[in-house]
């Protein structure tokens, strides 16, 4: 099975999930690792230079980054393929592909038969990188010429964005809700996640509100996050939350009320007013890592 | 200014998903069916546009069974102009939809076309960026926010940090993630003028698709794991006493500390 996978990079470095991919992948046979020159993703040209690049190819992967889903989808429609986004494995089947993927917004797992050649995007973490993997050679591609329709103009960002580990990627992740009050009280968040390492999540009626950016939103409609720690702060729990962080490792939540929904699918669940336990947690989480 | 919004009905948000008796689908007797949810951003991000200008012409489409024209009647009570459906069965494959979305763009002429990041049925994001293929037109995904500047649109693009703006001339494609504003309710007199309008049908045939593009199958269906029976810490008091053990379970039991 001859594979391509499409390596993604934020400021130069391959991103975690192409490792992963990459390491997986090698294991396929003849397999060859690409990258587009440049570090500012642009729909039209990367899709056109990587469907020329892997026209031939059985198999074309991408990590199911906000990125790679909208290239991998692109070029699907360019090569006229079979595509299957955010898959959590994958396997060769009776001269088909077996894929694994959540569908209905995480609401159910299919296993999907895929006709090749393909295109499929492999979500972050689905493959975990072994130790010691050394990292991939990578053929570097040309973008194809710019679009002149449309043009990059510039970056506006977002007040309290980007500082942190990604959402998507990161193995720990604490999410506040409204319960949290407003704005002005997530100082005690930052510094529980400061203290696990963990990326900062919220629910919709926090980013809704303005409370915090949308792209900090876990859910149905922002993210899906599998981590293997996710711990919810004042947040009730709807089936819109719980689609996109169901299948977090360990779940801790706080909560005041003692029927909230989100206690159904926790492993811990802490009976109580979160601003008095946030504080001594963030100082019994440094206590056990060592760090006090 | 023409926009055409491409809109999916899905289980509603709120349904407690379960597989059907064959296993390779979901159960579908007496749910609740929706707009999609990233299909309902879209039709507010183009209203907004409308509110700003009158003269905005807003379409609606779906392609699929007779059902959807329940979505197009909430997006035309929202204050949508027109809505088209096109008949066609519910397996068609994606790439076959978004051929029969972009006839449909082809003959409406839209500055815009606008497609959810991803149907909330399959969780694809496929079809957006491949009406935009079979157009040759350019596409924008993570989109937030579409702005008018001079003979060009703004087009905010969500990326992790912010966001990239990218300057279009139409006509493009859009793939929503968020709109300004939550989306609109349908107002009375909204609901009363949509119950009115005529939707109009297309088959595949006059748009010159047939079902012929690679389709990926479902074999089997299954809900995650069920979790619950964790250990539930009631706080009277001692805030430093349970953040401790809760602390050290995450150490000790589940290893993730
Ligand atoms: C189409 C659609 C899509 C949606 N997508 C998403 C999505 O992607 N993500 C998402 O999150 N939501 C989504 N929602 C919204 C969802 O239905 C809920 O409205 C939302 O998740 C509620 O957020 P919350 O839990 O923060 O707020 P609430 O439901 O108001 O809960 C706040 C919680 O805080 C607790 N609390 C209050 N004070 C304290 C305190 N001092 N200490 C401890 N606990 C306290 C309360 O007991 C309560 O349980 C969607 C809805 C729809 C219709
Ligand atoms: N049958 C359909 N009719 C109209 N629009 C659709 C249809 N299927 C998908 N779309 C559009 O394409 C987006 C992405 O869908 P998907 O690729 O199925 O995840 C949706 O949010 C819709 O905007």
């Amino acid at each position: 099975m001859k594979t391509v996978v499409v390596a993604e990079r934020t400021r130069g470095a391959l991103r975690r999930v192409s490792l992963e991919i990459a390491a997986k992948a090698s294991s396929f046979g003849d397999t060859e690792v690409i990258a587009v020159k440049g570090d500012r993703y642009s729909p039209m040209a990367w899709s056109s230079a990587v469907a020329e690049k892997a026209k031939d190819a059985d198999l074309i992967l991408v990590g199911a980054t906000p990125s790679g889903r909208d290239l991998g989808a692109r070029v699907a429609a360019k090569l006229g393929r079979a595509y299957a986004a955010d898959c959590t494995d994958l396997a060769a089947k009776d001269g088909a592909l077996e894929a694994k993927r959540p569908m209905y917004a995480g609401k159910i797992r299919a296993t999907v038969k895929v006709p090749s050649p393909a295109v499929i995007s492999i979500r972050p973490g689905a493959w975990t990188l072994p130790a010691g993997t050394a990292a991939p050679q990578v053929t570097e591609i040309d973008p194809a010429a710019d679009d002149p329709r449309i043009t990059f103009d510039r970056f506006e960002a977002t007040a309290s964005g980007g500082k942190r580990v990604s959402l998507a990627e990161a193995r720990a992740i604490v999410s506040g809700g409204r319960g949290l009050k407003g704005p002005e009280n997530w100082k005690i968040v930052e510094e529980l996640a400061d203290a696990l390492g963990a990326a900062i999540g919220a629910s919709r009626a926090v980013t809704d509100a303005g409370w915090r950016p949308n792209e900090e939103q876990v859910g149905q409609t922002g993210k899906t996050v599998t981590p293997d720690l996710y711990v919810a702060l004042g947040i009730s729990g709807a089936i819109q939350h719980l689609a996109g962080m169901t299948s977090s490792k360990v779940i801790v939540a706080v909560n005041k009320d003692p029927d909230a929904d989100i206690f159904k699918i926790a492993d811990y669940g802490v009976v109580g007013d979160l601003f008095e336990f946030v504080p001594a947690f963030t100082e019994a989480v440094k206590k056990v890592k060592g760090t006090n | 200014m023409r926009f055409l919004v491409c809109l999916k009905q899905v289980p509603d948000s709120t349904v407690k998903v379960k597989v059907g008796a064959g296993g390779k689908a979901v159960a579908t007797e007496g749910i609740t069916w929706s707009m999609s949810p990233y299909d309902e951003y879209a039709v507010e991000l183009a209203l907004e546009r409308k509110d700003a200008d009158p003269t905005t012409v807003v379409s609606v489409v779906t392609v699929g069974s007779a059902r959807g024209r329940d979505a197009l009647r909430q997006a035309l009570a929202m204050g949508c102009d027109d809505a088209t459906l096109v008949n066609a069965p519910e397996d068609l494959p994606a790439l076959d939809v978004a051929k029969a979305l972009a006839a449909v763009a082809k003959e409406m002429k839209p500055d815009i076309v606008l497609c959810g990041k991803q149907a909330s049925d399959d969780d694809q994001g496929l079809v957006g960026p491949a009406v935009a293929e079979f157009l040759g037109w350019p596409h924008v995904g993570m989109l937030t926010k579409a702005v008018s500047s001079g003979d060009a649109w703004e087009l905010w693009r969500e990326v992790e940090g912010g966001h990239e703006v990218w300057k279009a001339k139409p006509p493009v494609v859009g793939l929503v993630h968020k709109s300004d504003k939550e989306p609109r309710y349908p107002s009375l007199p909204g609901i009363m003028k949509a119950k009115k309008k005529e939707i109009p049908e297309k088959d595949l045939a006059s748009l010159g698709v047939t079902a012929s593009s690679p389709k990926i199958e479902v074999v089997a269906m299954e809900l995650p794991p069920q979790r619950g029976g964790g250990k539930i810490f009631k706080l009277d008091g001692d805030a430093k006493a349970v953040a401790e053990q809760v602390a050290n379970l995450l150490h000790t039991e589940s290893k993730v500390l």
